[in-house]
């Protein structure tokens, strides 16, 4: 990954861990060339599903700061709102800290994300790899 | 443990069938009610050889507790017992009577063969004093006769109530056993779920410190600065990491019963004034104001353990100064709240702790709810030290709201070390 892969690419990272969100943020930018918007908060992340402008979205499963009409969310919830509000298709990679094997069929299933990302991911050309194939596939 | 007294059961048909069995039949009934003064006499010297077998039976002295007099008493007991084979009438309540002694012993635990061989030793003497009573050869059979058939009927119940009340004692037993695999079951899920947040809790920072060591060494920072920036986070994840682990290593000390405490006699105000200035540098960071209303008192000593009094204290301070934005971080104490403790106070202005949240926070890995602030880090296992240790010190801990419901106020109790008497006032 050598040129900037997702130049021009608008990208919502939803984490709640503030180190994590950062390093998928700057992994994003400097490797693919994106721009990245991060918020964990809900009416502001439906708002921007909504303008059509986002490419992506990377989102956590496990939101501890994040609720909707005053209960906790989590991520395989938010998947689903955030794809019935987007005009058109968005592609949305869910992340996950816990490994899962076994699970991650079961998560991408009713969730309707259409990739599946395994935390813990140290190497930011791994990421950029997954969210460059999801954006690719639109 | 008690088992609840099971109900002696009226056993009417048991004893009708026993009767029935043994051929107990109205002209033994007539025989025994004439027996009966005549055997009175005898009654004295049963108890004393049915007693003269307690000392050779290893289980009884475990039961027989009270001494003569108990032995005494029993005594009197057995030969009411006796009286009542010579009564005439062995009907529902009779059986009633000899069920309540079964109950009894094994409400007691007395071993039952020890009573059952009594019996016999009972039973020979009473035949022997028959048979001295009545020298003709007629009269003694149908007289021992009789008398072996109520002694039969006795036993039969007696073995009969054993039997009911070892079941009820074993049922009561098996729910006992039942409540403690639930509990078990409880203890485990809470020891899953416990390994389950301390893994995801380890491996967070530790996620951190290795991607964002590798985006520096794949040379993703665009300056130095950035770099620098990247590895203040690196640090700071270390820090986090090793907080967590410490904190981990305590409470598994804790709850091994291995820390140790030192309890001494101790001047508070040594702690609070090495204390306070670990904090100070911090809450003047966020100007905030520290105000210490003890500086005017003059404390009495405490009972406690210096190190540990310290660590509960710092926590408690670091906590206030941590929530809270703007305002003051008070502390104070007060002697003798409740009599014979002194009670330290750390009072803030901050966020406060909702009430259905109090006591939870003192349970491992109940985080202050990271919602309402940003920032804030910690292991989640602070408060739940805190509360171990000053337990340990034979003091309590609680939370509570700040005046006119703002902020919140910690609190802890340490015990006073107890007045010098005058005795040992004057050997100092």
């Amino acid at each position: 990954m050598n040129d900037l892969a997702l130049r021009g690419k608008r990208i919502l990272i939803v984490e709640d861990n503030a180190l994590v969100a950062k390093f998928f943020r700057m992994a994003i930018e400097r490797a693919g060339g994106g721009e990245c918007i991060l918020s964990e908060d809900v009416p502001t992340i439906l708002h921007h599903a909504a303008s059509g402008e986002l490419d992506l979205v990377l989102l956590d499963v496990s939101l501890t700061n994040s609720e909707w009409e005053g209960r906790a969310i989590n991520g395989v919830e938010l998947c689903r709102m955030v794809k019935e509000k987007s005009p058109r298709r968005l592609p949305v990679l869910l992340a996950t800290a816990h490994a899962m094997s076994g699970d991650r069929e079961r998560f991408l299933e009713t969730s309707g994300a259409d990739g599946y990302l395994e935390k813990p991911v140290y190497d930011s050309a791994i990421l950029v790899e997954k969210v460059r194939s999801l954006i690719d596939l639109v | 443990m008690s088992a609840p007294e099971p109900r002696p059961l009226p056993q009417e048909s048991f004893i009708e069938e026993m009767k029935r069995y043994l051929h107990l039949l109205p002209d033994d009934v007539a025989i025994l009610k004439e027996l009966g003064p005549r055997m009175e006499k005898y009654l004295p010297e049963m108890a004393e050889r049915f007693y003269a077998q307690i000392p050779h039976h290893p289980g009884a002295s475990q039961v027989f507790t009270g001494g003569q007099a108990q032995v005494e008493r029993l005594k009197s007991t057995l030969r009411l017992w006796a009286r009542g084979l010579f009564n005439g009438v062995y009907d529902e309540h009779y059986a009633g009577d000899r069920y309540q002694i079964g109950f009894r012993h094994v409400r007691i635990s007395l071993d039952q063969k020890y009573v059952i061989s009594a019996m016999g030793v009972v039973r020979a003497f009473l035949m022997e004093k028959l048979f001295d009573e009545f020298p003709t050869r007629e009269k003694r059979l149908a007289f021992s006769q009789a008398l072996g058939k109520i002694l039969d009927l006795d036993l039969n119940l007696m073995c009969d109530s054993y039997f009911r009340a070892t079941m009820a004692h074993l049922h009561t037993l098996n729910q006992e056993l039942e409540q403690a695999g639930a509990q078990l079951a409880e203890a485990n899920a809470f020891k899953d779920e416990f390994l389950a947040q301390v893994s995801h809790d380890l491996r967070t920072p530790l996620n951190s410190i290795l991607s964002f060591t590798k985006m520096v060494l794949d040379g993703l920072c665009t300056d130095p600065e950035e770099e620098k920036e990247v590895l203040r986070d690196v640090f700071s994840s270390g820090q986090l990491l090793l907080r967590l682990v410490n904190d981990l290593l305590d409470i598994s000390a804790i709850e091994a019963g291995k820390l140790a405490r030192d309890l001494e006699e101790l001047d508070p105000r040594a702690v609070l004034d090495s204390t306070l200035p670990l904090v100070a540098v911090q809450a003047a960071s966020k100007n905030l104001r520290l105000i210490d209303d003890t500086l005017e008192q003059s404390l009495l000593a405490v009972r406690s353990d210096e190190i540990r009094f310290r660590q509960v204290l710092l926590n408690l301070l670091s906590n206030a100064v941590k929530f809270t934005a703007q305002g003051t971080v008070r502390i104070r104490a007060l002697e003798n709240q409740p009599e014979g403790y002194l009670r330290i106070e750390i009072e803030d202005t901050g966020i406060g702790v909702p009430l259905d949240k109090r006591n939870a926070i003192f349970e491992k890995f109940v985080r202050h709810d990271p919602k309402t602030l940003s920032g804030v880090t910690g292991s989640g296992l602070g408060l739940a030290i805190a509360k171990r240790l000053v337990e340990m010190m034979n003091g309590s801990i609680g939370l509570e709201t700040g005046p006119a419901g703002k902020g919140s106020i910690a609190w802890f109790t340490l015990p006073l070390a107890a007045p010098l008497s005058d005795e040992e006032a004057l050997s100092a």
